[in-house]
């Protein structure tokens, strides 16, 4: 028995790998031209640079990689070409405005924060008094207070609804899921509106930071359920028919083997939902009102919040009250992060059990 | 334990869980009644006025309360934020399922998560200090050589406080939003689809434009419509960068003369004697009901899309 010889390579056997040296050129082309005709043109007659960008440097970009795309892949590759150089426009302009607001927070907020700014209050304090003196911590403490009061309502209620939703065979399943879905869109001045026209307006209380709380449970309570539904809806049905097979009430398959293992996910819910509320601005504003002092009654008189801070030194003008908003708005942005980075570690966590 | 304690048990468990469900579907009518109810003096002094006039006077007594300049104003921030936000949106979300290496599309998926959570004072800030000089550049661009679209027209020097800066800011607001549920339902799109797309010569752009976008379609006008909800009841970001003028202007979006509801609500509150906070509730009723009808309008749009996707 011959063996049989091993045939030739073919050389166009890998046309992926033929990286041409007129294919590199092109590429090399399409991607520098633009950009140095683009400045030339700018430079040359005095074009303001934004303009220079969307009018003189994405036309060309376009030309150049639809002309190199022409000639490397025929006409089939231009539409190809035209929807890249587009994307990715369009997702650098997105990354700009983004990555600014961070960006500004975090550098204007780093300039005016210090450590005492995270604690000390503000009495005494007005938009012109130096930054060696006072901070947010009123506002800090007030924010934790009037959103984890608002947790406590909206976390049972909202899971409850979950479960009303995947555990039962309820009749109003599909209303309820509608409803709690609309609810998502309030508007959340409305929200504060609301409020007060029941409790204030009736004279059954001033405003208060309870009240600011029951507010931010009509924004909360969607978040809630939605997540807490999908996540019941992920725990295996075999689980759920074997609890119920081994004899236990519905409600003890609920607390004992469910819930365990729809833990993680029900976490990240609450965060998440935390997360949507913690920085709200208008429903505060017409629920309670800013006190420059350290407040830990919720039901009863001022108290600050972080948004409302903010929002107080905003309105006020001058530069160091601008500076304490900039600090402010870092301290939240740092508490919305921490929570939405928790999430993440809890759900990654259940992701590789 | 016996049979009827377990059921006794389970019953109390459904019970407090039907509640739960009961409380919070009444909460939309509650909203919805209790705000008609402060309002109703409003409403019935005003009459239909209240949403066609445009004086906007507490002084007098009874006092004329009319809200058209605000209603429009918030209408044409909402669609302005959607003219940029929208196909930037798409662009991004298309990007992250379809371009972006898995690392890259991993990290901007969580940033652009953490975004949507962004809070709005937060965009405010930066709208009023970072954005508004540039963005007043790009007006200023906009009127001197493009002066001629009716829409670019101003007869001022300053585009300070314009409809346009605010429909950029709240753009801001609603790109992670849109991008969010686009990408969602972009990735949800059947891999097999796009694969077989691609076989039979397709080539990304007609991938995207006769398979991806087809299927995504309902998905992404549902992300679009949720967006616009939140862009109608943008309060706080929108309070900061927009100049509120009782002047209604339709389409000028660069003149410094805007409306918004929710603003104006913020605005005229801490001062309001008891008939102005009567009128701005009533103001709150409409912000309510319109963006409710865009909710509903969106959450059965998504729900029937996911249904789609499903079977």
């Amino acid at each position: 028995m011959t063996t049989l010889e091993l045939l030739p390579r073919p050389k166009d056997a890998a046309p992926w790998r033929n990286r041409s040296k007129s294919l590199l050129t092109k590429i090399a082309l399409a991607s520098v031209l633009p950009v140095v005709l683009a400045i030339a043109i700018g430079k040359a007659f005095g074009i303001p640079g934004p303009i220079t960008l969307l009018l003189v440097f994405l036309p060309l970009q376009l030309l150049a990689s639809g002309l190199a795309a022409l000639s490397t892949r025929g006409k089939r590759g231009v539409a190809d070409s035209q929807l890249n150089v587009a994307v990715l426009f369009a997702t650098t302009f997105v990354a700009i405005m983004l990555g600014s607001v961070l960006f500004s927070v975090v550098s204007f907020g780093l300039n005016a924060i210090s450590p005492h700014f995270a604690y000390q209050n503000n009495v005494y304090v007005t938009s012109t008094t130096s930054l060696e003196y006072g901070g947010a911590g009123h506002a800090l403490l007030g924010t934790v207070l009037v959103v984890g009061l608002a947790a406590l309502i909206a976390v049972p209620v909202g899971i409850a609804v979950a479960v009303y939703l995947t555990e039962t065979r309820g009749r109003f399943r599909g209303p309820v899921r509608f409803f709690a879905q609309s609810m998502s869109g309030l508007p959340s001045i409305v929200a504060g509106l609301f409020i007060f026209a029941v409790f204030v307006s009736t004279g059954i209380s001033r405003p208060a930071g309870w009240l600011a709380s029951s507010a931010l449970v009509l924004l909360m309570l969607p978040t809630v359920i939605r997540m807490s539904e999908e996540v019941l809806k992920l725990v295996p049905g075999d689980l759920r028919s074997a609890a119920l097979a081994l004899g236990a009430p519905q409600r003890k398959a609920f607390f004992l083997v469910i819930m365990p293992a729809a833990k993680t996910g029900l976490v990240t819910a609450i965060l998440l939902g935390i997360a949507r509320i913690v920085g709200e601005t208008a429903p505060l504003l017409l629920t309670m009102r800013v006190n420059p002092n350290t407040n830990v009654n919720v039901f009863s008189g001022d108290m600050s919040t972080l948004p409302t801070y903010i929002f107080a030194f905003l309105t006020a003008g001058f530069d160091t009250g601008r500076a304490r908003s900039w600090a402010a708005a870092f301290l939240l942005l740092a508490v919305v992060g921490l929570i939405f980075g928790t999430a993440r570690a809890i759900s990654a966590k259940s992701i590789k059990k | 334990m016996n049979t009827r304690q377990v059921a006794k048990g389970d019953r109390a468990f459904f019970a407090v869980s039907t509640a739960a469900a009961f409380f919070t579907m009444s909460l939309v009518f509650a909203v919805l009644i209790f705000l008609s109810i402060r309002s109703w003096k409003t409403f019935s002094e005003q009459g239909l006025a209240f949403i066609t006039g445009s004086t906007w006077d507490a002084t007098s007594t009874p006092g004329t309360f009319q809200i058209l300049p605000m209603l429009v104003g918030t209408l044409v921030v909402s669609i302005l934020g959607l003219i940029i936000a929208v196909p930037t949106s798409v662009a991004v979300a298309y990007f992250i399922e379809y371009m972006a290496p898995p690392k890259v599309a991993k990290i901007a998926t969580s940033l652009i998560d953490l975004l949507a959570a962004l809070p709005s004072v937060v965009i405010g800030l930066w709208g009023l200090y970072v954005l508004i000089p540039h963005a007043v550049t790009w007006s200023k661009l906009l009127s001197t050589h493009l002066g001629f679209i009716p829409f670019f027209r101003t007869d001022f020097d300053n585009a300070q406080g314009a409809p346009f800066i605010a429909g950029w800011t709240v753009a801001i607001m609603i790109i992670p939003i849109i991008t969010s549920v686009s990408r969602e339902v972009m990735g949800r799109v059947d891999k097999e689809l796009v694969s077989a797309a691609s076989a039979l010569g397709g080539t990304n752009f007609s991938t995207m434009r006769r398979v991806v976008l087809p299927t995504a379609k309902s998905g992404i006008l549902g992300g679009i419509l949720l967006g616009l909800g939140r862009a109608l009841g943008e309060t706080v970001a929108i309070f900061f960068v927009l100049n509120l003028v009782f002047e209604t202007n339709w389409y000028r979006v660069l003149e410094p003369k805007g409306g918004n509801v929710a603003s104006l609500i913020v605005s005229k509150f801490a001062e309001a004697t008891a008939t102005e906070i009567s009128a701005l509730m009533a103001a709150g009723v409409v912000l309510f009901v319109l963006t409710l009808i865009v909710n509903m309008i969106a959450t059965s749009i998504v729900q029937r899309a996911e249904r789609k996707m499903a079977s």
